[in-house]
């Protein structure tokens, strides 16, 4: 489902751009959501991660992305969220409820760098946030994600500590990829622009 | 021999020798020497010549505010002006010269300046501006004396990082009382930040010792204690460069600029020693006694043998005795004061055991420097005789001869981030000073800038501000700060002023400010401190005021005859000190979008352009061909075949909700309330003042939801612009934004339906899918959203669809579009094609103030709405007459040279306006182009236009569309 780019023993780029995703909004998202079977976090800026490894994160009081992040493409929560995204889509949508488009370049940073990195590229203190007790695993509590600006592009940010050590998950619009992606590695490895 | 044997607590590194060169004299120092320190130990006495007088000087502060120690440093690739000797720590085979010379600084051509001043008054850079006739004479020569350094315009472009921090309590600045409120605060449980701009920490506490060890002693322990605490982090060589809202601090570091954020700041940064104004003041080797005391324990250097103490407090009985204990010889404690306060201290009667004379109520006269550039003669007058004895009658003149004059008569707190940070000061006539009244919430102040000098008492204050600054943090409040202690002694003598017959008292080292200018200053009438200050450049120098603020305040209370607590102070502003702009401007981040086409564009061989922040193809290469060329082989394709442009660049944004058609007619001039589902329409956006401010098509897809696109700059802007007026009226309705996450293309030209039909199953009619239809159906297997729209002016669809499924059908169209010659177009082609359709580029063939009336867009606006953004400014502009005019223009086809773009059109010798667009049509084979002018001009035939080299040509002025002005290409058939 996804491919681990080894940037440097410091820090890895695994990117996560092909996982099942899809988004929605509307007065009616968060009941629609729930009939779905999703688990949904309360307050906005939020994730949960649910027993089938779906996340769904409450970006604002009625829009949200649903990702499979754990398990196989075959998985039960990738076929889930492809369902929920094929019925967001049907031109017969949902009452309340509209699909929005998440065509997101998604990469999960971690390593021993990855502090140094984050405090040259945000003004978000995400130490607090990396070394909470954040197992990532599944059925899990809410966690914080941050919606934010990172090198100039906005970004959605998951910052979690797992088994391995701190980790940050990063969406950000695809036209933005080839720019933020380069700039994150040029920054890691010291080199300027 | 300047240095001395090996003091406890040093700073160098004496296994490391380093040597360079000032002034093309070789010199040595150590590892952990400044360049001021290095060059001290070699025995340099003069550093520099001053900014105006070009008088030859020498150190003053060794704190980092003297003009005096800046230099030029050449090095292996660089040439680095005005770098501060006395924190930049001296390298290996640098090359080092002083700034301000011509010539060389033992024979500097300008020092005949010294000699001139009486026509140099305060004021005079003002005064010489005010004629006309003598203004340029006077700039090429104030060009021609004035600047510090030379600035290398080969110099490689230095990138810094930029970088974030955050901490519970940021300590700002390393001295004893900075050390305890650190240790205080991470003892309570803080994350504590610490950063001092010298190359250690310690400060005075290392260095103002007064012949004993203890305060040093403790001070070290302190470090070690520090040093050794989990919960803090130190920065040295870092300074605190400003103070912004939130605690928001940047830390300026030899590498780079570090951004702050701490939830609580203790400002602990001291206070800078003041220098007496005599006339002499300014003489290599008078300098201020905390100088002399860095030299001597931070580097082992003295640079005089025998010293006079001129002093008024008890730092400079301590310096006293430090000197002493080092081999210095004083030649006189000279004490400005009537006589010690309370009797004689401890200081005072060791230095009068050890013979030292102690002389009171000293008036400095002149310091001297005979046959020489160095002091050697210090004049005075005292009241009191040797060791406070009674002298008689009157006052009493006296000389010595000395090569050193060490000066501490007081001190001005460093407060400048206090007053950045809004903390309310208030005039302490006991401590000499201003000390904080009211800090805000999280500040808190200790030290010699709180007014508390004494070693065991700043310690105390550091104590208790750590503390509170930790303990604000938690749910339980601030707890009050413990009042400061009394003053053993008032540390700043109230005027230590003393005007000469000769002048060059210098107030202001950095500008050559002396006494009478800002007593000239006042009686011309800038008697503020703001209006003195900007008159008289006092504190408009390098070291901004540090050490010529307070004396400066002195003098114009006195001449106001005002106490000087009702003076007020000038502004302090960031930057604390100067910052490199390699710091300030930190890595650039500017980010480039593209599409996602854009391999396939590249597999093409485009030639790309910046759009907004995207990367667009601007046309696409053709071997043997030019740019023009290909570009209107571009054009040509699209009107007689078919072409496929990227269009991805759009604004693409979702509305949906009950009130999805209301915010549209709100928040465009037309109306979409009437709009059919499966249909567009052309959407003009205004500002209130009715300005065009963008432009787009909006599509229903269903009673509830519409699909919008606006100009390729715009997306973002409009994006955040439409949730604010979303929020603002109240609407029901939500927002999706679609930009960079769909694709979009345009596939134009005579040919198109026929090419798109062989990719979908969609009725292409002209029944079924009219001209301004909008259609979702599935293109080449993706699902996608088909407008058909012309701003090309020909038979058009432009496809949307997910990102991740652009590629495949650009692909398939354009393999579908081979048997027709389908070429991709770029921008310039598309600017072409529409410029021959008369269609108009918000922001390129309008500006900041062209409102919808003047580029009759008057179809596109519904007055009839109850309301539109702008409507209620249209409606009184109706009535006014215009201001400006869009028009088309066309020049002969033989026209032999053609106008660009910006290119000013004349009414007889006024300019009348501007061309907004033109090009060379392949289609009419002329030039052709848009022109923003006057009415009057536009009510003419012919258009006046001034090319470059300022020949004027001849245009005439057409209606626009050039081309097509029936749009019967949007009904084209298929061709066969």
């Amino acid at each position: 489902m996804s491919a681990v780019v080894v940037e440097s023993s410091m820090l890895q780029f695994e990117d996560c751009s092909a996982r099942p995703r899809c988004g929605c909004k509307g007065p009616g998202a968060e009941s629609w959501l729930r009939t779905q079977g999703y688990r949904v976090p309360a307050a906005p800026n939020s994730v949960v991660l649910d027993d089938d490894g779906v996340l769904v994160a409450r970006l604002g009081s009625s829009e949200f992305l649903i990702e499979a992040v754990n398990g196989a493409a075959a998985g039960a929560g990738s076929v889930r969220v492809r369902n929920s995204r094929a019925q967001l889509n049907e031109r017969a949508q949902p009452r309340d409820v509209y699909a929005v488009a998440r065509q997101d370049s998604v990469k999960r940073l971690s390593g021993s760098g990855l502090s140094a990195l984050l405090r040259q590229i945000c003004s978000v203190d995400f130490a607090p946030l990396l070394a909470a007790g954040y197992e990532g695993g599944i059925g899990g509590d809410e966690q914080p994600v941050l919606l934010t600006s990172m090198t100039g592009v906005g970004v959605l940010a998951w910052p979690r500590r797992l088994a391995s050590g701190p980790a940050v998950t990063l969406w950000c619009e695809p036209s933005y990829a080839h720019y933020f992606w380069n700039t994150l590695r040029e920054v890691s490895i010291g080199s300027v622009r | 021999m300047s240095r001395l044997p090996p003091i406890a607590g040093e700073l160098i590194d004496r296994r490391h020798a380093i040597e360079f060169s000032f002034e093309g004299r070789p010199c040595s120092g150590f590892r952990g020497d400044t360049i001021s320190s290095a060059l001290a130990a070699s025995g340099v006495k003069v550093f520099g010549r001053s900014f105006k007088y070009h008088r030859p000087r020498g150190l003053l502060s060794v704190a980092n505010h003297d003009v005096n120690a800046m230099v030029q440093v050449h090095e292996a690739q660089r040439n680095v002006p005005n770098v501060r000797a006395d924190v930049v720590p001296v390298q290996p085979g640098w090359d080092v010269r002083a700034v301000n010379t011509r010539g060389s600084l033992s024979s500097d051509r300008l020092a005949v300046l010294n000699h001139l001043s009486p026509f140099l008054p305060v004021g005079f850079y003002y005064k010489a501006f005010y004629g006309k006739r003598w203004f340029p004479r006077w700039e090429r020569m104030f060009r021609t004396l004035t600047g510090l350094g030379s600035v290398d315009l080969q110099a490689p472009r230095l990138v810094t990082p930029k970088r974030y921090d955050f901490c519970d309590v940021l300590v700002i600045g390393g001295g004893p009382a900075g050390l305890a409120a650190a240790l205080a605060a991470a003892e309570r449980g803080a994350a504590v930040l610490l950063v001092d701009e010298n190359q250690a920490l310690g400060g005075s506490g290392l260095y103002a010792r007064g012949g004993e060890a203890h305060s040093a002693e403790q001070t070290i322990a302190m470090i070690e204690r520090l040093r050794a605490h989990g919960r803090i982090r130190v920065m040295t060589e870092a300074y605190a460069a400003g103070y912004y809202a939130d605690h928001w601090v940047p830390l300026v570091t030899r590498d780079c600029m570090v951004k702050v954020r701490a939830r609580s700041v203790v400002i602990a940064q001291g206070a800078w020693e003041q220098p007496a104004v005599f006339r002499g003041n300014d003489l290599p080797g008078v300098m201020l006694a905390s100088a002399a005391q860095r030299l001597l324990y931070r580097h082992a250097v003295v640079t005089a043998r025998r010293v006079a103490v001129l002093t008024a407090n008890a730092h400079g009985y301590a310096a006293a005795l430090d000197a002493l204990g080092h081999g210095v010889g004083i030649a006189a404690v000279l004490d400005l004061r009537a006589s010690l306060p309370g009797g004689a201290d401890a200081a005072a009667a060791e230095l009068m055991r050890r013979g030292v004379t102690l002389q009171f109520g000293v008036e400095p006269i002149e310091a001297s420097a005979h046959g020489g550039s160095h002091i050697s003669r210090l004049d005075y007058s005292y009241a009191a005789g040797a060791n406070g004895s009674a002298l008689g009658t009157g006052r009493k003149r006296a000389q010595l001869a000395l090569d050193g004059l060490w000066m501490s008569v007081g001190f001005a707190p460093a407060n400048a981030l206090l007053h950045q940070a809004r903390a309310q000061v208030v005039w302490s006539e006991a401590l000499g000073q201003f000390v904080p009244h009211e800090l805000p919430a999280g500040l808190y102040a200790c030290g010699k800038v709180n007014g508390v000098f004494g070693f065991a008492e700043r310690l105390a204050d550091g104590a208790d501000a750590g503390s509170c600054a930790a303990l604000g943090l938690s749910a339980r409040g601030v707890p009050p700060r413990a009042p400061p202690p009394p003053a053993a002694e008032c540390p700043s003598h109230p005027y230590p002023i003393f005007a000469h017959p000769k002048g060059k008292e210098f107030v202001d080292f950095d500008e050559d400010l002396q006494i009478r200018d800002l007593e000239n200053a006042c009686q011309e009438g800038f008697d503020s401190s703001e209006l003195l200050k900007r008159f008289s450049t006092i504190g408009m120098g390098p070291s901004q005021g540090k050490h010529s603020h307070m004396n400066a305040l002195r003098i114009l209370a006195r001449v106001r005859g005002q106490p000087l607590e009702q003076l007020g102070t000038t502004t302090a502003r960031p930057m604390f000190y100067p910052v490199p702009l390699s710091h300030l401007a930190g890595r650039g981040f500017t980010p480039e979008r593209r599409t996602p086409l854009d391999a396939e564009h590249a597999a093409r061989g485009a030639v790309w352009m910046p759009a907004g922040n995207w990367r667009r193809p601007e046309y696409y290469a053709v071997p043997g061909r030019s740019r023009e060329q290909a570009i209107a082989e571009e054009v040509v394709a699209v009107r007689t075949r078919v072409g496929l442009i990227d269009v991805g660049t759009l604004g693409k944004i979702e509305v949906h909700g009950p009130d999805a058609a209301e915010f549209l007619d709100r928040v465009y001039a037309g109306r979409f309330s009437n709009l059919k589902v499966g249909m567009t329409r052309y959407a003009l956006m205004l500002d209130e003042s009715g300005v065009i401010i963008d432009d787009g098509v909006v599509g229903r897809l269903g009673p509830e939801s519409f699909y919008l696109t606006t100009t390729t700059g715009n997306s973002a802007t409009l994006f955040r612009e439409f949730g604010r007026l979303v929020t603002w009226w109240g609407l029901s309705l939500g927002l999706v934004n679609l930009t960079g996450h769909f694709g979009a293309f345009n596939l134009a030209g005579p040919a198109a339906r026929v090419v798109l039909r062989q990719h979908t199953a969609l009725d292409l009619s002209e029944a079924a899918f009219p001209y301004l239809a909008l259609r979702e159906t599935e293109v080449a297997g993706a699902r996608c959203r088909i407008l058909r729209v012309g701003f090309v002016g020909e038979l058009g669809y432009e496809i949307h669809c997910e990102a991740a499924q652009a590629a495949r059908v650009w692909r398939a169209l354009s393999s579908a579009g081979e048997r027709y010659a389908l070429r991709p177009f770029g921008v310039e082609a598309q600017r072409l094609l529409r410029l021959e359709k008369g269609h108009v580029i918000v922001g390129q063939d309008t500006d900041g103030l062209t409102n919808a009336l003047e580029i009759d867009a008057d179809w596109a606006l519904k007055m009839d709405k109850p309301f539109f953004v702008g409507q209620r400014s249209l409606r009184i502009l109706e009535r006014l007459p215009r201001r400006a005019q869009l028009v088309g223009f066309a020049l002969r086809a033989d026209a032999p040279r053609i106008p660009k773009e910006c290119h000013l059109v004349l009414d007889k010798t006024e300019i009348a306006g501007r061309v907004t667009s033109v090009g060379l049509s392949p289609t009419l084979g002329r030039c052709i182009g848009l022109a923003l002018v006057t009415p009057k001009v536009a009510a003419a035939r012919r258009l006046r236009i001034r090319i470059d080299g300022a020949e004027v040509i001849d245009a005439e002025i057409v209606e626009p569309p050039f081309y097509d002005p029936a749009g019967e290409r949007q009904r084209v058939v298929d061709p066969g």
